[in-house]
């Protein structure tokens, strides 16, 4: 064996240099792990961690065939860090500012404009002052958006300010870190974009709500602000349901901002928001705008509103008014059109005028105090009453009946006089108790609009007037949903429905999470007396009543017509102002259901002072609501395949073919 | 000169070393196998991050897909195409519409069939060919 290359000599050397070396790496461990651990810990978590906020994505309102009527979608917030800008990407600008809808001169002064003047005291400054600890991005942020030079504060800061500045030079002058240049560039520009590697140019993402069909059932869908707050509508009452719940992510960045995925420590997902079915029908529902804006060339109103709902279950096909506007750019609104957002149908009462006469008719009816045949004096002036003398209402200028009205024709002809003596039948409690029960003075439980409650004071409240007029629908108040509502008794057979509008709440990848369903509030008439109700309605579309022009070919329709006399403040001689019942301004009604035997949809049109444009000077409730009623119910019956009810002996066209 | 035994001291600085080298190369492999192992890991965590973002991407590009052809189909636009490209298309209106109880395809087939070969019966011919 030999004797090895080693001798004492060396091997000592060899044996110092080895322990030193390791003595001094030790040294070091122990120094930079025990002794400065605290403050090197700090630093590094300091400089590399970063916490990344996974927005979660705010869900769907669909209609009831799952068509979109609001969303959200990511859009890309571009801007500028002009410190970073080179001068050979120059050429590039004015493709830039074709692609994003930026005219050059604009886009050239936010690539040169480098600094901005120190702001005075007490002006409030964006940028790095606002501590930023929380980077907000979308998860799988490309480096080039993660990497900014300046803060990465996305979505709501960079929709705030269109600037970013660093910290003040010895000039006192700020350099800009971010000036943006457009804040609507779609996914598929922003591509575009990034392809023309322009240096300095970069986005950030974020979501905002979209509207896809703009203006179609504003009042029901609402919207949110810029920040996703929920403001109005559906987007306020199912927001629980909408909003979803971010995710987190804890991480590691290198030097360059990037995401070092592999030191992901922690990571909570995103829930995204449930997506909401409505019961409207986006179809319907443009049929209804459609037939609004027609009323409102036509006649010009304050206001208008129609509904249309399926009368056994409560639910809502479409609701509509007239003025309306644009969801995309509601923020665009003067201060007077911003009126235009009240969502009239609740919001608003008024007097309902004749249409009111069912509850009346329905009390007397129900309570066996009356038959159809029965009879009443309606040329009578005054009437006893609970031992006063009372004076009847007039009747309508046109009607004069020279013989006793049985309740069928009180119903058909709309007799005031008739109504009130059906009122007196019932007593004003029952009378009282029958109103309640249809749903008057009372909310229906709709979630959106901002619904108020109409006034039906108790019996103790009424003057001695109030039993003559209220059947007639004077000194009652009620919102168009109210009146469509009670009108639904009579289709529903008897019973009182919530007026829904959320038909299911479905998760994200489109499981069932809540199914709502018909809500019946309580029994107000029977059965017999709503199918009777309905019977005598349909009298009022024959061409013996007062409403001929609702009528529709082929089908039995159910309806009853408004004429209500607006209380307006009128100055008297004296300076003072009273309320009293106008001549020239009334609100136009007609509330109904289609096919009377079993009804399948039913419409409330409600048009506010519509006088101006009358021929008469007089908007009736048959003049102006009846025929929007008509037109819009034979536009549905193709559509909701409602069958006929009445066979008609013509020979129909074909569309599907004649077969003979 | 012929080299004698190793003496103690000296055999073990010779194992020493040897186990030192081994000891060396050891942790090296060690050392050099959780470097790659941690490359690895933030290779696959990097590919991960890419495939996250690019189904991400995909997803924000649907929304925006479903949120134009939402658009496309409101009612108001789809009207104003009909106006604007003249495509005459019109709603029925109930005068148009024959109910009817079967299956609206087979009821279209079969007058399409009296349309083709009318009520008589058509007449068949065959050609056969005889082998002889």
């Amino acid at each position: 064996m030999s004797k090895g290359f080693t001798t004492t000599y060396r091997i000592a050397l060899l044996a110092s240099a080895i322990l030193a070396m390791f003595a001094g790496v030790e040294a070091r461990l122990v120094w930079l792990h025990v002794i400065d651990r605290d403050a090197l810990l700090r630093s590094v978590g300091e400089a590399r961690r970063q916490l990344t906020v996974d927005t979660a994505r705010r869900g769907d309102i669909v209609d009831a065939h799952g068509a979109l009527l609001a969303t959200s979608r990511s859009i890309i917030v571009l801007g500028v860090d002009p410190q970073f800008t080179r001068p050979e990407d120059r050429p590039k600008w004015p493709r830039l500012a074709e692609l994003i809808g930026l005219p050059l001169p604009v886009l050239q002064k936010a690539f040169l404009t480098k600094i901005r003047p120190e702001a005075p005291k007490g002006e409030n400054r964006a940028g790095p002052d606002k501590p930023m600890l929380i980077t907000l991005a979308q998860p799988g942020t490309p480096p080039a958006e993660a990497a900014p030079a300046t803060v990465a504060a996305a979505g709501d800061a960079a929709a705030k300010d269109d600037t970013e500045l660093d910290e003040p030079d010895e000039l006192n002058n700020r350099p800009i870190r971010w000036a943006k240049l457009s804040d609507q560039v779609p996914e598929s520009v922003y591509a575009d974009v990034t392809k023309l590697n322009v240096r300095g140019v970069y986005g950030r993402r974020l979501y905002r709500r979209d509207y896809p069909h703009n203006e179609m059932a504003a009042h029901i869908i609402g919207f949110v602000d810029g920040h996703e707050k929920p403001m109005a509508g559906m987007e306020h009452y199912a927001d629980f349901y909408l909003r979803g719940e971010n995710g987190w992510l804890e991480s590691e960045k290198d030097g360059k901002s990037r995401e070092l995925a592999q030191f992901r420590t922690r990571e909570v997902p995103a829930v995204d928001g449930f997506n909401v079915t409505l019961s409207i029908d986006a179809t319907v529902q443009h049929m209804v705008e459609d037939e609004l804006a027609k009323v409102a060339a036509q006649y010009e109103p304050q206001k208008a509103t129609i509904i249309v709902s399926d009368p056994l279950t409560g639910f809502v096909l479409a609701l509509a008014n007239y003025p309306s506007f644009d969801l995309n750019t509601y923020n665009k609104l003067t201060k007077d059109e911003q009126r235009w957002m009240r969502n009239v149908a609740l919001a608003d009462e008024y007097e309902p005028g004749s249409v009111f006469k069912i509850v009346a008719v329905s009390g007397a009816l129900n309570e066996g105090l009356v038959t159809t045949q029965t009879e009443f004096d309606c040329t009578l002036e005054k009437i006893d009453y609970n031992g006063l003398t009372r004076n009847l209402p007039r009747e309508d200028a046109s009607d004069h009946f020279d013989h006793p009205l049985s309740v069928a024709e009180i119903v058909a002809h709309s007799s005031n006089k008739g109504a009130a003596q059906l009122a007196m039948r019932l007593g004003d409690q029952r009378f009282y108790d029958y109103a309640r029960a249809f749903g008057f003075g009372q909310h229906t439980g709709f979630p959106v609009g901002g619904e108020v409650l109409g006034n039906l004071k108790p019996p103790a409240k009424w003057d001695s007037l109030t039993i003559t007029r209220m059947p007639m629908g004077q000194s009652v108040t009620a919102t168009a949903l109210q009146m469509q509502q009670a009108m639904g008794v009579i289709a529903s057979g008897g019973v009182l429905l919530r007026p829904q509008v959320i038909r299911q709440i479905r998760d994200a990848q489109g499981e069932l999470v809540y199914k709502f369903d018909r809500i019946e509030e309580r029994r107000v008439i029977s059965q017999q007396t709503a199918d009777t109700m309905a019977r005598l309605l349909t009298e009022v579309v024959s061409p013996e009543g007062n409403a001929v022009q609702a009528a529709i070919p082929g089908f039995n329709v159910a309806g009853k017509t408004g004429t209500a006399q607006k209380l307006l403040p009128v100055i008297l001689s004296n300076g003072t102002t009273v309320m009293r019942y106008s001549d020239k301004h009334h609100v136009a009604s007609f509330v109904g259901f289609f096919p009377a035997s079993h009804p399948q949809v039913a419409i409330a049109v409600i048009i506010d002072d519509a006088d101006a444009r009358c021929p008469t000077g007089v908007a009736f409730g048959n003049a102006v609501a009846a025929p929007v009623f008509k037109r819009l119910g034979e536009r549905l019956i193709p559509y909701l395949d409602i069958r006929p009810t009445i066979q008609n002996d013509a020979a129909p066209a074909l569309a599907l073919g004649d077969t003979r | 000169m012929r080299a004698g035994p190793p003496n103690g001291s000296r055999a073990f600085v010779n194992h020493f070393m040897v186990y030192a080298l081994v000891a060396i190369c050891t942790s090296a492999s060690i050392g050099l196998g959780t470097v790659w192992m941690r490359h690895q890991i933030s290779v696959a965590a990097n590919e991960n991050k890419v495939l996250e973002a690019a189904v991400a991407d995909l997803d924000r590009r649907i929304e925006e897909t479903d949120a134009a052809i939402a658009a496309e189909q409101d009612p108001a636009v789809l009207n104003r195409r009909n106006t604007d490209w003249n495509l005459g298309l019109v709603a029925p209106v109930e005068t148009q519409v024959r109910r009817i109880s079967e299956d609206p395809v087979l009821r279209l087939a079969s007058l399409h069939n009296r349309k083709l070969f009318g009520e008589v019966p058509a007449t068949v011919s065959l050609q056969v060919a005889l082998a002889h």
